[in-house]
Parts: structure tokens; sequence; C-alpha cells
């Protein structure tokens, strides 16, 4: 088989599976700090509760996190070597900044937070747990100033045929960066906002013991997810204003189009149409609009906090439910259009994607393709079963932070169900 | 300032060793542990460092792309059937102690997958530091050929050798946090057999033979690595687990020094075109982006070192039954 082909679906396979993980990382962590910090101001039980339940929640989905992340750090060198050879010396300084500033200190702190409960000071812990995040956000930053230049190279001079880095801060100031680094922290906050109301949601159907925990956990997850899915869509819809110049083939009118791909075909050979992306690319994008339509509806079940009719409606409930893998599924079309759009450039109108493959048998980069999809796939679908299990669960004594020296609460302890 | 990076770079991927190292040496050992509380302890030996360890490998892949990116593509790419291998071990065992207890249903299946990612993950860089020893049949347009390359009989061996040294480093991991050091006495002559049968094969093979550019330094350093063994040997005989993992770890530090030596001054040797072997400074970075990253790596590398020697502090000593179970 082609190898340009294998390694361009091994890439979008990994990358997908690793983005549904980083959205609920990044996400989650902000609620986290969110519930922690009440827990430390307020000192209420039922913040304790929240934060080793959705603690636990967020570790389940963080292990599948780095798992896919390490597989997306050395495909660049296995399967795309020509990536590191031609700009090397830019991209992959951003890179290398992710790992060394954000992803580093992270999993150390992280690793702090959860064996440190009952063995920090308070104050220490939430600490850690605001280091988390805030690395957690770093990575997003320095990963999509990667991303940005593979869309807009900037900051950079060719000399023989290698680019060198002229001008860092450049990439920092790259149009297609800020906003879309805007749009995809939203997008996690909507997600884990979608996430976090409807597993309270499905807690408050089952009536499950602890009606006061869900009732706050669908409260904050609603607010969430309202504000995400209105910044989500500005920030989205903002990006069209600059798309069209600098990428004419992905959203450019018929005339930039044909202009950029004859321009292309001039400098790299070929003809025009092997520069203009696959006509279908638009539907990914059409989907993604459509989706965040429908989900700003949220902002409807506001009102119905009063009195609790949100909850004793049911109906409002189930459609939370129904809406969680909403934000997911328009997650990856996004990264669709944007990454699908701006084919047969790996990097836009610098380096082609068929340069850039590594030169290796198309046996080789099967048995990988196949070999890590099976593996990561696995992994991925026995976290979701695990995950279910955890929201399944509740909040009932949670491995989290549990006390050593202390005997399991007893079942009285916890709250009676309470529903109208 | 590309020999300081390449310097940097061996020293996040020893680091990687030698932290990494306990984590696989410490599941490999699960294999020895037979009942579920036996199994619990050796992780809850693990525990708080364990997200800290993997941390350092993902940096030292950051460093070889942001610093070295033509060695980034052509080493990984050239040693690709090695890395794969690593790279699938290093994934199980990161997802499966993460996710072995939450909650207890499979965790005999997700301990069977620790102990055979363990021995993957040993076994695959292994192959890497033998294959970097022995050369890859690089050109001058900076392609390598193929990958059956890699499949020789001092590849195998290396990979042998590391698995036995990552045994022994876990051995002596579990006998400073749990107090047993039964294991790693028995582990060490199979280590220092190991050590002795790689360096003889190795000897034996022309491809070694021509891509080593330094014999003179090689051997101050096999014997470095022998003579860390025995003192571990003798050190957990004789129940001082402190200095027996000192040794250890300086065991899982040499072989990453020993290659970056022994092919100094170049990062990868082409066995097929002299002209074509990649030297450290060609496959360094241009001047700006090495700049760039020296004035982050000055105040970052003591900040990230600190988080991690404050997470060893807090969680130091031995093991009791107050220590936080969570994995």
């Amino acid at each position: 088989m082609d190898p340009l082909l294998l390694a361009r679906l091994q890439f979008a396979t990994t990358t997908s599976i690793h983005f549904l993980f980083v959205l609920v990382t990044l996400g989650l962590v902000t609620l986290l700090v969110y519930l922690q910090t009440a827990w430390f101001v307020t000192r209420k039980p039922v913040y304790e509760r929240l934060t080793r339940f959705w603690g636990t929640f967020y570790l389940v989905n963080y292990a599948l996190g780095i798992t896919t992340g390490i597989v997306m750090e050395f495909q660049f060198g296995l399967n795309w070597s020509g990536l590191s050879r031609y700009v090397g010396n830019v991209f992959g300084a951003p890179l290398a900044i992710e790992t060394l500033v954000a992803f580093f200190l992270e999993s150390t702190l992280l690793g702090m937070w959860i064996f440190g409960w009952h063995r920090l000071r308070r104050g220490a812990h939430l600490a850690l747990l605001y280091g988390v995040a805030i690395t957690a956000y770093a990575s997003a930053f320095w990963i999509l100033v990667a991303n940005a230049w593979l869309q807009h190279p900037v900051g950079y001079e060719e000399r023989d045929g290698i680019a060198h880095l002229t001008d860092f801060g450049a990439l920092l100031r790259n149009q297609t960066f800020g906003m879309a680094f805007g749009h995809v922290v939203s997008a996690a906050l909507t997600t884990g906002g979608f996430l976090m109301a409807g597993i309270a949601a499905w807690q408050l159907i089952r009536r499950a013991p602890d009606y006061e925990a869900f009732r706050k956990s669908l409260r904050i997850g609603v607010v969430t997810a309202s504000i995400g899915i209105t910044l989500v869509m500005s920030f989205g819809f903002a990006q069209f204003g600059y798309l069209g110049d600098i990428q004419p083939t992905k959203f450019g009118d018929e005339a930039d189009k044909a202009g950029a791909a004859a321009d292309f075909a001039a400098r790299f050979g070929g003809s025009t149409a092997d520069y203009i992306p696959p006509s279908w690319v638009g539907a990914p994008l059409g989907f993604m609009i459509l989706i965040a339509f429908a989900l700003m509806w949220i902002w409807v079940f506001i009102p119905f906090f009063y009195r609790d009719w949100i909850i004793r409606l049911k109906v409002p409930l189930y459609l939370l439910l129904a809406a969680m893998p909403l934000p997911f599924v328009a997650a990856i079309f996004g990264w669709f259009f944007r990454e699908l759009g701006r084919q047969p450039f790996v990097v836009y109108g610098l380096l082609r994607t068929e340069d850039a493959v590594t030169d290796t048998s198309g046996a080789v980069m099967l048995t990988s393709f196949v070999g890590f999809t099976v593996l990561l796939l696995g992994l991925a679908v026995a976290d979701w079963v695990l995950l279910a299990r955890v929201a399944h669960r509740g909040t009932a004594d949670p491995a989290l932070g549990r006390r050593p020296d202390e005997p399991l609460p007893a079942p009285a302890d916890r709250p009676e169900p309470v529903l109208a | 300032m590309a020999t300081i990076w390449y310097g940097l770079l061996g020293l996040f991927f020893a680091a990687y060793l030698v932290l990494g190292g306990y984590d696989y040496g410490s599941g490999l050992l699960l294999a020895r542990a037979r009942t579920s509380a036996e199994r619990r302890a050796v992780l809850t030996a693990v525990g708080p460092f364990f997200l800290g360890n993997e941390v350092w490998l993902v940096a030292a892949a950051g460093i070889l792309f942001g610093a070295f990116p033509m060695l980034e593509g052509e080493l990984l790419s050239g040693l690709y059937p090695g890395v794969v291998l690593a790279l699938a071990g290093v994934l199980v065992v990161t997802a499966g102690v993460q996710l072995r207890s939450r909650p207890a249903h499979a965790r005999t299946a997700w301990d069977r997958a620790i102990i055979g990612g363990s021995a993957l993950a040993a076994l695959g860089w292994g192959a890497v530091l033998g294959g970097l020893l022995q050369g890859v049949p690089l050109h001058e347009d900076g392609h390598v050929e193929g990958v059956g390359h890699i499949f020789t009989p001092f590849a195998a061996a290396s990979a042998v050798t590391l698995l036995t040294l990552v045994a022994v480093h876990g051995a002596a991991f579990l006998a400073l946090r749990l107090g047993h050091a039964q294991i790693g006495r028995r582990l060490v002559p199979l280590a220092i057999a190991a050590v002795v049968a790689t360096t003889v094969v190795g000897l034996l093979s022309p491809r070694v033979r021509d891509a080593v550019q330094r014999p003179a330094a090689a051997v101050p350093l096999l014997c470095l690595l022998v003579a860390a063994l025995l003192v571990a040997g003798g050190a957990l005989a004789r129940g001082r687990p402190g200095v027996g993992f000192a040794a250890t770890s300086l065991a899982l530090v040499v072989p990453v020094a020993l290659v970056g030596v022994a092919t100094w001054p170049y990062a990868l040797v082409s066995t097929v075109d002299p002209a074509a072997s990649l030297t450290v400074a060609e496959a360094a970075a241009s001047g700006p982006t090495l700049r760039l990253l020296s004035w982050l790596a000055v105040p970052l590398v003591p900040a990230l070192l600190s988080f991690q020697v404050m997470s060893w502090w807090i969680f130091r000593g031995r093991i009791d039954g107050r220590a936080p179970v969570y994995w």
C-alpha cells in the first residue's frame, strides 16, 4: 500500500483519539480547580466529594491522554522525518518548549496531587492543582503555536531548501494562532461542561443517593457549557475573517482558489487540480456549525434552575444526556476541516505532505498503522468503559483522596435520596 | 552549543532510563509477586513517582526534535522497529498502571499487560541503543534504507542486557522502598553475564567495530558498568539498598554515555557511506533555534529538576501502612 496514505491515516487516527481525551482533560481540570477552590474556601463536604469524584474521572481520562500523546510525539520522527529535516528548525522549537514547560511539569505536579491528599497542607495541595491546570493550558498554547505555523508559516527564511528561524515572536503573533487557541480552549470548556451536566443528569435520572452533589454538578455543567459554546462560536466565526486570505485554496472565493492553485503548480510542479483540496472538505465544517447551533439551546435551561425545574421536569435531563457526545463529534469535524483543507501541504505553501513522509516501505507503515491503531483503540475503548463505570458508581468513597488511616465511611453518612 | 545540547539530550534520556527503568523493573517483578496485596505494594512503592518518570522520555524526545531535528527524523525512522517496540511497551505500562484499579475488575489482566509492557519497553530501548552502536544504512540524501539492518545478534544482545539491567534496578528500588532484597542479589550475576556476552558479540561484529570511533573511551565505561553491578550486588547482599539503588542507577546511565562517547563526533553512524554519517554539529538545529532554546533552558531545567526533587522529598523513605494507595 501507499506509505503516504498509510502515514496520513495513522496520523489522523492517532490525533483524533488523542484529541477526544485532551478535550476532557482541559475542560475538566478547569472545573476541578473551581471545585477544589470552593472546598478550600467553604470547607463544605459536598465540594470534597465532588473534587474526589470528578478528580477520579479526570485521572482515568488523563491516562489515555498521555498514552496517545506519546505516540503523537514519536510519530513525527517515525513517519514524517521530512518534516523534521526541512522545517524542524522552526517547527521543533514550540514542540520542544511544550514538552519541557508544560507536559513535564503537568505530569510531575499531578503525581504529587494524587498522592498528596492528607500529606500536604490543604493550600499546597490546591496549589498543585492550579499548577496542573496552568501547565495543561500552556501545553495547548504551544501545540497550537506549532499547528498554526503549519497552517501559515511565518518568522522563517529558507536557505538551501531548509527553513531557519528568524523571528520567534512572529510565531506567537501568527494570525492563525490566537483565535484558534481561544477556539480550542473554549471547545474544551464546552465539552467539560456538557460532560459534567450529562453525567449529573444520568445520576439524577436514576435517583442516585448523592442528590446534593449531582444537583451542583448539573448547575456547574450547564453554566460552563453555556458560556463555553458561546465563546467557541465567537472564536470560530472570527476565523472566517482572515482564513480566505492566508489559505485561499481552503476558504477563498473561486478566483482566489484558482489563482493560488496556479501559483502552487508553477512553484511545486503538477497541475492546478492537485492543489485544490477535496470538494467535500466544507461538509465537516457545515456539520460542526450545525451541532454548535443546536448546542446553543442550552442557554434555555438556565431559567429552569428556578426551584430545580430542570431536574423535576426530567426532559432537560434526558436532553443533556443525549447531548453529551455532540461536542466530541463537532471537535473532530473541526479538525478535519482545518487539517484536510490545507492539503496537499503539510506546511501551507512551503512543504508538500508527500515530501515530508518517511521514505520507507508500505509494509512497515502498514504494520505500524495497524499495530498502533489496534493498541490505541483497544486502550481507548477500555478507558471509556472504565470512565462509564466511574461515572455510574457515583460519589461514594472513591480511592482518590481516601484517608489511609480512617475506616470506610458508614453508608448512613451519605445523604439520603431526595427527589421530587 | 550543540555539544551542550547533545549532553542535555543524553542526560534526559539517561534520567528516563534510571527513573522509567525502575517503573519497568518493578513492572517486571510484578511477575514474582504472588498475592494481590504484594502486587499492590509494588505499585504503591512506585506510586507518587510514576507520572513524573515517563515525562523524562517525552522531554528527551522534545529536545531531540527541537535541538536536533535532523537526527530526530533519521534516528527514529532509521531504528523504526526498535522504537515501535519500545513505544508499544511504554504505552501499555502507562495505561495499565493508571487504570488497573479504576475500578478493580480486571486487575490480573492489567497486571499481565504491565509485565509484558515493561519487558517490551526495556527490550525496545535496548535494541535502539544497540542499533545506534552498530550504525544504520544512512545515505547521503538522509534516508535510511530498509529496516532489516536492526535485526542482528548484537541488537538482540543489547536488548536482553537492558532488560536484565532494568530488572536489577527495579529490584534495588523495591528493596529501598519495601525492604526485601532477595531477588536483586540473584539477578546481578545474570546482568553481568549479559553485559559480558553483549561485549563479546559486539567485538565479533564488524559493524560495531567500524561504528565505534573511540574504543579507548568505551573500555573504561564498560568496566564502570560491571563495577557498578558488582557494588550493587554486594550492597543488596549486605542490606544497604540505598547504595545498591545508586549503583544500579549508575549502571543505567552508563549505556547512554557509552553510546554517546563511543560514536563521537557522530550522532548517527552510516554503515554504507562514511561520508553520510551525521555528526552532532550537523544534526543540531541552526543557531537562532539553539539560542532560543538555550535562553529557555537556563531557568527551566533547574526549575524542572526542583519540582522533581520536591516530589522525591515529599514521598521519600520506606513505605508503610500509611502510604497513600492509588494505583
